[in-house]
């Protein structure tokens, strides 16, 4: 299973693609191969994200797979049919956008999928334990505009 | 299963009783672009890649993308194993898939038709549940687990094995035609290669003998590879002048010409490794396709030695990333204009048309000038005390 733009083919995803995903991660719109977006859940019990779901978006640059996608969370209001938070989490801000190595230049590789950076992204989740946002997180958010791929993350902390 | 378009995947096993088809055909995919491999060859780590999929994460990083193990692309070799299993699965693969769709709309069928015969049907129905509740596994774990992609392979191996005897002798058969030679020597020979069957050995002596002077002559026409260069020893003349001599484009910025060098070399050197090698004009024409949707005219927002704007120029993603300066020039501007000092814009290295554009727009986003600069100072800090 390969929910992956293709490279000879601009074709959006085989649907048959869409009944094999691993558990707790699901399809919500792949109609083009610039922007994706994602559900996922934490299917352990860790207290802090049970009975949630969350949204996440790929951004694709014309590089990718070379080049890692955009990847960060979405909200969809409480009052929405699909209410999506932004998890809380020391390494995810609250407009979204995620500290993860992976996600890098430096920590992508070329072989990584949607589907298993959605498996890193639940188990970075299902990892932790502090519920809390990272330091610094409202000045970030309030004045922050620039996108993902063009920040400097340090990733300082390795028990993520 | 109605197809609405043709994208053959791996997962189309899952639903038939052959879902244990679906690792095999995952592992004869490149892990980078997920199709089959296209010119395999294998890394000094053992991973196998299309040539122009590793040849391009090796220009970029110089890792294998599976280990991230260092490697060099003169290190590369070509996987003909690897090839040929996957050219005779995706000859096999149209019927064999048919083949299996039959069979599981059938088993489905009868399972609601002869509900009164139980017998038979509990048999139908072990073998189309087990192998499917078993064949709901991803890729990237299959990948992780060679020892349950191995059983299969080895059996369609020993298929191919059957039909045709290949003799320990250290050679390769040319795979048009079959006859036998040094692996070094396929190659060039398959540049002149008729197809026509190996004639038998020396019974013509004294004769003239074109065949034999073939791969001679092959000899000067075997597309030769590119050396990596090294861009730093080079002045801007002397690799326009590369460019030139080598037929491709050679305007725009320095960093442009490196990069559209080295597209070229790896467009090049992934095609020495081709069976059927392209001609130098399909390659110019895909290196245009990389000209217009990575090259010249999709550059990384990084790249700002242009001092004219682009005609795609993107001016939201320059706005927003550029918002912090553009909020630090009005503050200052406003600053100034306080102090009764006669106005001027500040200007930026890039030109003062976006400049004043986004005075003009971003004056929404502030209400006084003061507590920008004091924030965006704070976020600076915090980025140096936190991963921002």
């Amino acid at each position: 299973m390969a929910p992956f733009p293709q490279k000879k083919s601009t074709n959006p995803l085989p649907p048959q693609m869409k009944d094999h995903l691993p558990p707790g991660i699901t399809i919500v719109k792949s109609d083009n191969l610039e922007e994706w977006q994602m559900d996922i859940k934490v299917l352990d019990s860790n207290p802090l994200y049970q009975n949630e779901t969350y949204r996440l978006k790929f951004t694709f640059s014309n590089k990718y797979p070379i080049e890692p996608p955009e990847v960060q969370f979405i909200e969809c209001p409480p009052t929405s049919d699909h209410p999506r938070p932004i998890p809380i989490h020391p390494h995810i801000y609250s407009n979204g956008i995620i500290c993860l190595d992976l996600l890098s230049s430096a920590g992508w590789s070329p072989v990584q999928t949607v589907e298993s950076v959605c498996m890193s992204i639940q188990s970075m989740l299902t990892a932790n334990s502090r519920n809390e946002r990272p330091p610094g997180d409202s000045d970030f958010v309030s004045y922050n505009r620039r996108r993902p791929r063009d920040i400097n993350f340090h990733y300082d902390d390795d028990n993520v | 299963m109605d197809q609405t378009f043709d994208l053959p995947d791996s997962t189309d096993w899952l639903p038939t009783p052959l879902s244990l088809v679906a690792p095999l055909e995952s592992a004869l995919r490149c892990q980078v672009c997920k199709d089959f491999f296209d010119n395999p060859v294998i890394t000094s780590c053992s991973h196998t890649f299309c040539s122009l999929c590793i040849r391009r994460c090796l220009s970029t990083e110089g890792k294998c993308p599976a280990c991230r193990s260092s490697d060099q692309e003169l290190k590369l070799r070509r996987n003909w194993a690897v090839q040929e299993l996957v050219e005779a699965f995706q000859n096999a693969r149209p019927s064999v898939i048919d083949l299996a769709r039959k069979a599981a709309a059938r088993a489905s069928a009868t399972e609601e038709a002869e509900s009164e015969e139980p017998a038979p049907k509990k048999r139908k129905v072990e073998a189309v549940d087990g192998p499917a509740a078993e064949g709901v596994r991803t890729r990237s774990q299959t990948r992780g687990v060679g020892s349950q992609e191995d059983p299969v392979a080895i059996e369609v191996i020993e298929d191919s094995n059957d039909e045709e005897y290949v003799p320990e002798d250290g050679l390769v058969a040319c795979p048009i035609c079959n006859r036998r030679m040094k692996n070094e020597a396929v190659f060039r020979h398959l540049d002149t290669c008729t197809g026509e069957p190996a004639p038998p050995k020396q019974l013509n002596f004294g004769s003239l003998q074109p065949a034999s002077q073939r791969p001679k002559d092959a000899l000067n026409k075997a597309p030769e590879r590119l050396p990596i260069i090294n861009y730093s020893l080079l002045k801007d003349n002397v690799l326009r002048k590369k460019l030139k001599d080598l037929g491709i484009p050679n305007t725009g910025p320095r960093p442009l010409l490196q990069r559209r060098h080295t597209e070229w070399m790896n467009l090049w050197n992934a095609n020495c490794d081709s069976k059927t090698p392209k001609s130098k004009r399909e390659l110019l024409r895909e290196l245009d396709i990389w000209e217009r949707t990575q090259g010249g005219q999709a550059q990384l927002s990084g790249d700002v030695t242009d001092t004219v704007m682009r005609k795609d120029f993107d001016a939201a993603a320059w706005s927003t990333s550029h918002d912090d300066d553009f909020k630090r020039l009005i503050a200052n501007a406003r600053k100034k204009s306080e102090a009764q000092v006669r106005t001027t814009i500040p200007q930026e290295n890039v030109g003062t048309i976006q400049a004043t554009d986004q005075l003009a727009s971003q004056t929404t986003y502030q209400p006084s000038s003061a507590p920008v600069v004091k924030h965006t100072e704070a976020i600076h800090a915090a980025e140096d005390a936190h991963c921002l």
